[in-house]
């Protein structure tokens, strides 16, 4: 396997960002629907601390995937992909980048809004995208959460798709970006 | 009996400090770190009633009342925070106070209130270091620096000293004027045919 994608089949630093990104983002919704509703204390902003850094985090690696995206192309269709398939997939493709930088956006924006400070794991200050702003705060918190449902739902159109290559056409769509998976077959 | 109103009015105002009350524009406020940045924040509503004189210091008196739900620090969450039970309680204790009858002079403009701040029923030596502009509307420009864990600010999990610091500075700047009392507005009496 080599770092950069093929026409064929998807490089290790693509494969390698887009799990790590999977794992990051089950984390953030798992927590993110938790942490609301905790007790207010020390705990609970460590806990808020954790979900702002982790989210940054993402849209770090959203940046550099779709650098590296652009960099070193990316696989062509499988074969005989009837036009709406691919127009689906594309758009929701193209859905889900905007989402994962709205989402970090969204939360950091709503941070700054809200007047919270917001330090990278405890590392470095990040400017605030805003002053302190009630009625921006309620927006970009709606927003925040409105795009969370849209990603989870895509999210499952994504994987449920993937899901469909595999185990109904049988074709390498889900192989090329899960090596691991066509070595046991 | 006019006369007699008149002349402790007249006698009062030479021996005692100036009276004043503090007019719009005038700000109190404290500066605060939560997690490791620093905030300010304001009350929005306290009283004052101050006697003051340079050349008077014995006579010298502040007092000012703090409406502890007033506090704004530009962020609603933190501000619920801060006025509720585990910070300033101000359900059960509403007002902070300050009051001050010892006064020193630092030189110049320079003096410092040896005061006593009453937060959450806790009252401790609060120094308040400050300058006074003399003038129609003088000014008192003045900072004291407290410990928010010797008042209680801040209990049980909240006085982790890493997320939120002990030291709180405390600041202000009062606009006064002069308190117009009833009995020197009195117009002098007529003399009597």
């Amino acid at each position: 396997m080599t770092l950069k994608n093929s026409s064929k089949t998807w490089g290790s630093l693509s494969i390698g960002l887009h799990w790590l990104t999977l794992v990051l983002i089950l984390g953030l919704m798992a927590v993110g629907l938790i942490m609301t509703d905790l007790p207010n204390g020390p705990q609970k902003i460590q806990i808020y601390a954790m979900h702002k850094s982790f989210g940054l985090t993402v849209l770090g690696l959203t940046v550099l995937r779709l650098l590296w995206r652009l960099f070193s192309t990316s696989p062509d269709e499988v074969e005989n992909t009837p036009v709406w398939q691919s127009w689906v997939a594309k758009s929701t493709h193209v859905v889900l980048y905007f989402l994962l930088f709205a989402m970090p956006i969204s939360g950091w924006l709503y941070n700054s809004a809200a007047g919270f400070p917001l330090k990278y794991f405890g590392l470095f200050k990040l400017p605030k995208l805003s002053n302190y702003d009630p009625q921006l705060k309620e927006l970009a918190g709606d927003a925040h959460e409105t795009f969370f449902y849209i990603l989870a739902l895509l999210m499952l159109m994504h994987a449920g798709a993937a899901l469909k290559h595999h185990y109904l056409d049988k074709d390498n769509t889900l192989t090329r970006m899960l090596p691991w998976l066509a070595k046991k077959s | 009996m006019r006369y007699l109103i008149l002349f402790f009015a007249f006698v009062s105002s030479s021996v005692f400090a100036t009276e004043y009350v503090q007019q719009p524009g005038s700000n109190l406020g404290f500066t605060g770190s939560y997690q490791g940045e620093a905030f300010n924040g304001n009350f929005a509503k306290f009283t004052t009633a101050i006697s003051f004189d340079p050349a008077k210091l014995t006579q010298s008196k502040f007092d000012v009342r703090i409406t502890l739900s007033s506090a704004s620090t530009k962020n609603s969450e933190r501000d619920e925070m801060l006025v509720g039970s585990d910070f300033f309680n101000a359900k059960a204790q509403p007002e902070a106070r300050y009051l001050a009858t010892k006064f020193r002079a630092l030189g110049g403009n320079r003096f410092v209130a040896d005061g006593v701040l009453t937060l959450r029923g806790i009252s401790k030596a609060t120094p308040l270091t400050f300058t006074w502009t003399p003038g129609a509307k003088p000014q008192l420009v003045g900072t004291a620096k407290v410990q928010r864990l010797d008042f209680k600010v801040g209990i049980g999990d909240w006085d982790d000293v890493e997320l939120i610091p002990n030291a709180v500075t405390v600041n202000t700047r009062l606009i006064l004027s002069p308190v117009t009392t009833p009995a020197s507005t009195v117009k002098p009496a007529p003399k009597k045919p």
